[in-house]
């Protein structure tokens, strides 16, 4: 029995979060998430290059030798990842110029190739393009979070514009890379709490 | 269904191939859309320098070339500089952080851009915007000392940003020492 097209999709959003459910990518959940600018600019980054290299996997996955499939996936996400660069550098220096030294990374985000092995390789065109859609929504979201929170707290701003008046001094913590872990911390332990919650209601019923 | 067509072991001929057919494949990709994409990503690069200097130097379109200083450009209204433009660069929390620093023929500031950085998103960055620029603007050459308490005439070090500020008002005094020294003596009275 094959899961629907649907739960393909949304089940990366919550149930499989990548960064509070899987704690993948925790990297860029700590470094890009200082201001929700920057957190946007890389979810959506790595929402289509796992959706790309998804489809690019699972198109190729019965000629791909399985003994050297993973340098492959790692030169296929090499190649989408630098062809968003080059593209965004010509023609959106904006965007170029805030995300510049992030995007190289995430061709090493352990997610990207984590849905490729996990599920693209074994999985038809529609259904890995889905898997990778929601998965990257999920890291959107998760990005999102983080990056809207440390930013009202840390810069006491959102989106470069002032939420609290001028009394509000913002702890340098928050933007610091030990406010980014023990936010992430409680996050994870807060998502815990909520899949716990679900999984008894489930029992119950 | 797993790998179900590609069968458990190919021989290491087979292996290479395929490997070298992938790569073949990713360098074709990456490098046709660099063809097309690097002319354009340079005349990005000169509009944006451009773009810039305009910024620093308001009210002038016309940038000159200086003669034996590769990267400095002067200003010119009605045939006389106003202002000159040089590159700076200095060393930061992150790694290098490089800008174009504007002054006008007194030697004194106009202020400075940082072009490209590596600082501390959040933090280190905080150099780039207005509030701590515009500490620059009609300082001279013996005014570029940073303090972390406030003192008249001085720069004030961004709060728990102190590398940084240190390290791009150390670029903006070298480069305006450098022309001082070269420009500005040679054309005083």
């Amino acid at each position: 029995m094959k899961d629907s097209l649907w739960s393909i999709f949304s089940k990366g959003i919550l149930d499989e979060n990548p960064i509070f459910r899987l704690a993948l990518s925790l990297c860029p959940a700590l470094a890009v998430t200082t201001s929700t600018l920057n957190a946007l600019g890389m979810g959506l980054s790595v929402m289509f290059v796992i959706t790309m290299n998804n489809l690019v996997v699972s198109l190729t996955r019965k000629v791909v030798n399985p003994t050297v499939r993973v340098p492959v996936y790692i030169m296929s996400i090499a190649t989408i990842v630098t062809v968003v660069e080059l593209v965004l550098e010509a023609f959106f220096p904006v965007v170029f110029q805030a995300l510049g030294i992030y995007i190289a990374l995430v061709v090493v985000f352990a997610i990207i190739l984590a849905r490729a092995e996990v599920f693209a390789s074994k999985n038809g065109v529609v259904r890995s393009v889905l898997d990778g859609l929601g998965m990257g929504t999920g890291f959107l979201f998760a990005m999102l979070l983080i990056g809207v929170i440390r930013e009202i707290f840390g810069s006491g701003t959102i989106l470069g514009f002032p939420v609290f008046g001028a009394w509000y001094n913002p702890p340098l913590i928050i933007i610091l890379a030990p406010g980014g872990f023990l936010l992430i911390g409680l996050l994870i332990g807060f998502f815990n709490i909520v899949a716990k919650a679900k999984k008894a209601k489930g029992a119950n019923a | 269904m797993s790998h179900a067509a590609t069968t458990q072991n190919g021989s290491i001929l087979q292996i290479a191939l395929n490997l070298t057919l992938a790569a073949l494949v990713s360098g074709i990709i990456v490098a046709g859309v660099y063809f097309w994409t690097a002319p354009i990503a340079a005349q990005q690069r000169i509009i944006q320098r451009d773009n810039s200097m305009k910024e620093l130097v308001p009210g002038v379109t016309d940038f000159q070339p200086v003669k034996d200083h590769a990267g400095w450009f002067a200003a010119m209204k009605d045939g006389a500089p106003v202002a000159y433009v040089v590159p700076g660069e200095g060393i930061g929390y992150g790694g290098k952080i490089k800008m174009l620093v504007a002054s006008d023929p007194t030697g004194a500031l106009l202020g400075y851009k940082i072009l490209s950085h590596n600082e501390t998103p959040g933090l280190g960055d905080k150099t780039t915007q207005p509030k701590f620029r515009n500490q620059f603007v009609g300082k001279k050459v013996e005014n570029l000392e940073v303090v972390k308490v406030h003192e008249d005439g001085k720069i004030d070090a961004i709060t728990g940003v102190t590398i940084s500020s240190r390290a791009v008002t150390k670029a903006v005094k070298e480069s305006l020492t450098a022309l001082n020294e070269s420009i500005l003596q040679r054309s005083a009275p």
